[in-house]
């Protein structure tokens, strides 16, 4: 007798489970194979382009650009504003033109992907009307290492410094292929893990700072603005709840201090 | 016909093995799920210690932050479509953990279960199944049993046919019970909530690249149950298999062995040969079907979920002519 009821559970178990299994694998194949909406590419980024060619070269305007990742495009203010809300505003001390403003920033993007944005030519009519452009890069290069132990860690860091510096030196020709005049203000790095990292990564991020630093240098015309002191003790106050991009206070201070470093250049502008 | 598998059946479980997977089932899920609550809960602390937050009530900030960001990345004109879905989806993922006040960072019942079976899909489900079918015919073989079986008025397709069927119902009672009991254990260990929050699914694959234009979010519970059927069609396939293996070699050992061995080989062997393009069309390789459900899997060139099941059902449907075929033709002198 038990074994018979045990035989019909195991009976009815099979026949119900067989059913919902074979529409799950039904759904499946679907959810894997279906086709999604075909997105339309090309378009937002020829209205931009078309946009800038309308407001093209103004003698009586300063145009600045920003170009790199999430720092340049602004992550992590509360305020949403950034440097686009915050340069202008300080750059208006020293300069009576009107500011314009395009802001090209990526979250996540890293310098092979920037090197890949400018290859692709199309900020190349924003970059040659720019007078000024901010270049904030590198950060998520080096970001992914930090968790590696000490051995690999400096491997890779060796690895991505070589690759990041190539890829910078790109960038910079095809900035300058594209305008050799604009002044380009270049962020270093900061350490927003100041709590938790050792002596080891502190070395890492001055070599790879020094280092992008040298580069920058070769250019001319371009500044290397150093970000990690100011951020060094003030890691509570000016880095956002997500503890790694700098908040609004942080923008703020950071935008002071490169509307400082390129005063003299803005009034001759 | 009916008698018979239900005299398989009743067999099985007579013998005890049946008994012995899901004694097995139950140890290694609560490992697993003390193991899983171990973790978070360092997770929770580290978390804690690096960014100043405890990520038991600070979460909510963290989200919302991250949501005002992305959504700020999907109004960039600089962005490529394709990443637009992708950040969607988390978007409504995020949005969602807001609404009903879940963190991200717990674990759920709903999650665990599908993770378990996620990660058994390739190696232990399959051993699982091989204890069950390796020695179906090969064990009636060594016991003599088999002449019992033979001398009855019933055609030898038959017999064979109840026994498969009979395989194929047990690792549907497997796959329920591992449902179940991961249920309830982590259930014990983490609340049983966690079946409605959306998952991200509709990964594909496009000229070796994965393509993220088609993702979509499913409830947690379609993700679960797409995932355990695709664990039923492993089951199936590799116990077409070894079923297969049991006919044509005598000792229930040498049965297990080798079908053991292969799949253990199969899990490195794309390692060694990936050169090598053969290999894809080996079921080893194929049998980390849900892989393509998470998008997690490697790219490799020319692989997809159509092509993986084509290649599984090839080697099931082979598997099962080559058994009955030679069931049927072959000499049984015990």
């Amino acid at each position: 007798m038990f074994k018979k009821s045990m035989w019909y559970s195991i009976l009815v178990i099979a026949c119900a489970g067989f059913i919902v299994l074979a529409s799950g694998f039904y759904q499946a194949i679907i959810v894997t194979t279906m086709v999604g909406p075909q997105p339309s590419r090309e378009t937002p980024m020829t209205q931009t382009t078309g946009d800038s060619t309308l407001s093209s070269k103004n003698p009586n305007s300063v145009q600045l650009l920003i170009l790199g990742d999430s720092v340049a495009k602004g992550t992590g203010d509360e305020k949403s504003k950034g440097f686009s809300g915050y340069l202008p505003d300080y750059f208006k001390n020293n300069t009576s033109k009107e500011i314009v403003l395009d802001n090209a920033g990526i979250d996540g993007l890293e310098s092979m992907g920037l090197l890949e944005q400018l290859q692709s030519k199309r900020l190349d009519k924003l970059i040659s009307d720019s007078d000024i452009i901010l270049v904030s890069i590198g950060g998520n290069d080096i970001r992914s290492i930090l968790s590696l132990n000490t051995l690999a860690k400096e491997d890779e860091f060796r690895v991505r410094l070589d690759s990041y510096q190539s890829s910078l030196r790109l960038i910079f020709k095809e900035l300058r292929n594209a305008n050799p005049n604009s002044m380009i203000i270049f962020l270093g790095l900061y350490n927003p893990y100041e709590k938790a990292t050792g002596l080891e990564d502190a070395r890492l991020l001055t070599t790879w700072n020094y280092n992008t630093q040298q580069l920058v240098e070769e250019d001319g015309k371009a500044i290397f603005i150093p970000t990690h002191d100011l951020l060094k003790f003030n890691v509570g106050k000016y880095i956002a709840q997500d503890g790694l991009h700098p908040n609004s206070a942080g923008y703020q201070a950071l935008s002071y201090r490169i509307s400082k470093s390129v005063e003299t250049i803005l009034t001759g502008l | 016909m009916f008698n018979l598998i239900e005299n398989e059946v009743l067999k099985m479980i007579s013998k005890k093995r049946l008994m012995f997977v899901l004694a097995i089932l139950v140890v290694l899920i609560s490992i697993f799920a003390y193991g899983q609550n171990h973790t978070a809960e360092r997770t929770k602390a580290q978390l804690a210690q690096r960014m100043g937050i405890t990520a038991t009530d600070d979460w909510r900030r963290l989200a919302d932050q991250q949501l005002i960001d992305m959504k700020n990345r999907l109004d960039s004109p600089y962005r490529d479509e394709k990443d637009k879905s992708s950040l969607r989806v988390r978007i409504e993922q995020l949005q969602y953990n807001l609404d009903n006040n879940i963190n991200p960072l717990e674990q759920s019942a709903a999650k665990f279960t599908t993770k378990f079976m996620e990660q058994s899909i390739f190696l232990f489900l399959p051993l699982l199944i091989i204890m069950l079918a390796a020695d179906m015919v090969s064990g009636e073989s060594s016991s003599g049993t088999i002449k019992l079986l033979l001398v009855r008025n019933v055609p030898r397709w038959r017999i064979l046919l109840s026994k498969y069927l009979t395989l194929m119902i047990l690792e549907i009672i497997v796959l329920f019970f591992a449902f179940v009991l991961s249920v309830i254990i982590s259930g014990l260990f983490f609340g049983l909530g966690g079946w409605l929050a959306p998952v991200a699914t509709g990964f594909k694959l496009v000229a070796g690249k994965l393509d993220t234009s088609a993702v979509l979010n499913v409830p947690q519970w379609r993700y679960t149950l797409m995932v355990y059927s695709l664990a039923y069609f492993v089951a199936v396939v590799v116990g077409s298999i070894s079923f297969m293996i049991s006919i044509l070699v005598k000792s229930t050992a040498a049965s297990i062995g080798i079908i053991m061995s292969t799949l253990v080989a199969g899990n490195f062997i794309s390692y060694f040969l990936s050169d090598w393009k053969i290999t894809r069309y080996m079921f080893m390789v194929n049998l980390r079907l849900t892989d393509y459900l998470s998008g997690s899997f490697q790219p490799i060139e020319g692989m997809t979920m159509l092509f993986s099941i084509t290649v599984l059902l090839g080697w099931a449907v082979a598997s099962i002519l080559v058994s009955f075929v030679y069931f049927i033709k072959q000499d049984i002198l015990v």
